[in-house]
C-alpha cells in the first residue's frame, strides 16, 4: 500500500487523538494537518517494517507540545461549550455520554499535558503501555505512574461512577 | 489476596500475564472491593471511549484529505477505481452519520425509529429497532410497512449468520457476532418510495461475496433465528 493510502486509513484515529489533545475541533484539524504535512516531508525517516501509526502518534503529539510551549504556560483550556459536532450515539448509554460531553472534556483539560496525552494513548487509542512508551519516548514506567494520576484525577472530577 | 492499584490498573487494560489475571478474576469473585474497584476502572474507560468514538467516525474532513489523496486527477483506470473506493467510503460513513444523528434528534417521535447504531471499540453495531429487526424479522414474512426490511441471510465464511437489510435511513449487512450484530457494511438508505431499487443491487453483490454456499431458505431463515442465530 503508498505511504499515503496507509496514512489516509489512519486518518479518523490520528483525528480522535487529536481531539482528546487539543480539543477543539479546528485545533485538531489544524494539528492532524500539520502532523500530514510534517510526514509527508520527512517521510525518508519512516522506516519500512516499523508501525506507521506510533510514527504518526509520536509526529502529532511532538508537535502539539511544541505548540503547547510556544504558547506558554496558558493555563487549562476553557471547558468546551461549542459542541463539537453532534452528540452521536444510540441507546441511553450513548446519549447519557454524549448529554455529558462537556464534562469529560472538562475533566480531561484539568489534566496536565502529561497525563492527558497517556490517558488518550492508553485508555482511548487502546495502545500497550509499552507502545505508548515507544511513542512518547519516556520510560514505561513513567507511562504507568503518570496513568494512574491521570486516572485518578479523572475519576474524581466525574465522581466515583466515572 | 490483596493487589494494589496499579496491578488492578494493569489488568483492566490488559497488561497482566495470564496467571496472574486469572489470580484477579477469581478473586474479584469473592472479594466484592476487588470488583468495584475493576467496575470503576472499566466504567471510566468505557466513558472515555463512548466519548472520543464519534471523532473517528466523522468523515475526514477534504482539507486533510486532500493532503493525501488527489480525488481530480484521474488519469488511470486503477485510479479511477481507487477514487470510486474512496467516495464509496465516504459516503459509507456519511449514512451511518446520518443514521446516528438523524436517530438521535429524530428518535422521539413515533414514527420513526430510534438510533439504530451504536459503536463498540471502533465497530459498529446494530441497536435499538435494527438490532430487534435482525434477531427476530424473517424475510419470508414482514409486512410491507416494516421500517427496516430483511433481505438475505446467510453463513458468511466464518461460520456466522449474516443478514443484509434496507431501511429508509441505511441499508447494510449486520452479522452475528459475540451475540450482537456487527455491522459489517453499510450503504446509504434511500427515501421511502423507491427504496426497493436503489442499492439493492450493490447490497447484494456484496453479500453474495461474503456467502458460503447459498442463502438460507425460509425453513433454514426460521431455524437459525429460533435458535438465536447462533453458530
Amino acid at each position: 500500500m503508498r505511504f499515503e493510502d496507509e496514512l489516509v486509513e489512519l486518518l479518523p484515529r490520528l483525528r480522535r487523538f487529536a481531539r482528546g489533545l487539543a480539543r477543539h475541533a479546528d485545533d485538531a484539524d489544524d494539528l492532524c494537518q500539520a502532523a500530514i504535512e510534517r510526514a509527508l516531508k520527512s517521510r525518508d525517516q519512516w522506516q519500512q517494517g516499523t508501525r506507521l501509526d506510533s510514527w504518526m502518534y509520536r509526529i502529532t503529539r511532538n508537535l502539539w507540545i511544541d505548540e503547547r510551549r510556544a504558547a506558554g504556560r496558558r493555563g487549562p483550556h476553557d471547558p468546551i461549550d461549542d459542541g463539537i459536532g453532534q452528540i452521536a450515539g444510540d441507546g441511553a448509554a450513548e446519549v447519557e455520554a454524549g448529554a455529558l460531553r462537556g464534562d469529560v472534556d472538562g475533566a480531561m483539560a484539568r489534566l496536565p499535558d502529561e497525563q492527558r496525552e497517556v490517558v488518550m494513548l492508553v485508555l482511548v487509542e487502546g495502545y500497550a503501555y509499552r507502545e505508548a512508551a515507544e511513542i512518547l519516548e519516556v520510560p514505561i514506567g513513567t507511562v504507568t505512574s503518570r496513568l494512574a494520576r491521570g486516572r485518578e484525577a479523572l475519576m474524581h472530577y466525574l465522581g466515583e461512577a466515572a | 489476596m490483596r493487589f494494589d492499584p496499579a496491578t488492578v490498573a494493569a489488568f483492566v487494560d490488559g497488561e497482566l500475564d495470564d496467571l496472574t489475571a486469572r489470580r484477579i478474576e477469581r478473586e474479584a469473585e469473592s472479594n466484592a472491593a476487588l470488583a468495584a474497584e475493576i467496575a470503576r476502572h472499566r466504567a471510566l474507560k468505557a466513558r472515555l471511549a463512548a466519548h472520543f468514538a464519534p471523532v473517528a467516525e466523522e468523515p475526514v474532513p477534504q482539507r486533510l484529505r486532500a493532503l493525501l489523496v488527489d480525488d481530480k486527477v484521474d488519469t488511470s483506470l486503477s485510479a479511477r477505481r481507487e477514487a470510486k473506493a474512496a467516495r464509496f467510503g465516504a459516503m459509507q460513513w456519511g449514512a451511518v452519520a446520518a443514521a446516528l444523528v438523524l436517530g438521535l434528534t429524530l428518535g422521539s417521535h413515533p414514527w420513526t425509529p430510534a438510533a439504530e447504531v451504536a459503536t463498540d471499540k471502533g465497530a459498529l453495531i446494530a441497536s435499538g429497532p435494527l438490532a430487534k429487526a435482525l434477531d427476530t424479522q424473517l424475510a419470508s414474512n414482514q409486512p410491507g410497512d416494516a421500517a427496516v426490511h430483511m433481505r438475505l441471510s446467510f453463513r458468511d465464511r466464518g461460520g456466522r449468520y449474516c443478514r443484509s437489510f434496507e431501511s429508509w435511513v441505511f441499508d447494510g449487512i449486520g452479522c452475528r457476532d459475540d451475540g450482537r450484530w456487527r455491522l459489517e457494511r453499510t450503504i446509504a438508505g434511500q427515501p421511502k418510495a423507491d427504496y426497493r431499487q436503489a442499492s439493492s443491487g450493490e447490497l447484494a453483490a456484496v453479500a453474495a461475496a461474503m456467502m458460503a454456499g447459498d442463502p438460507l431458505d425460509a425453513a433454514g431463515e426460521q431455524a437459525a433465528r429460533d435458535a438465536g442465530w447462533s453458530r
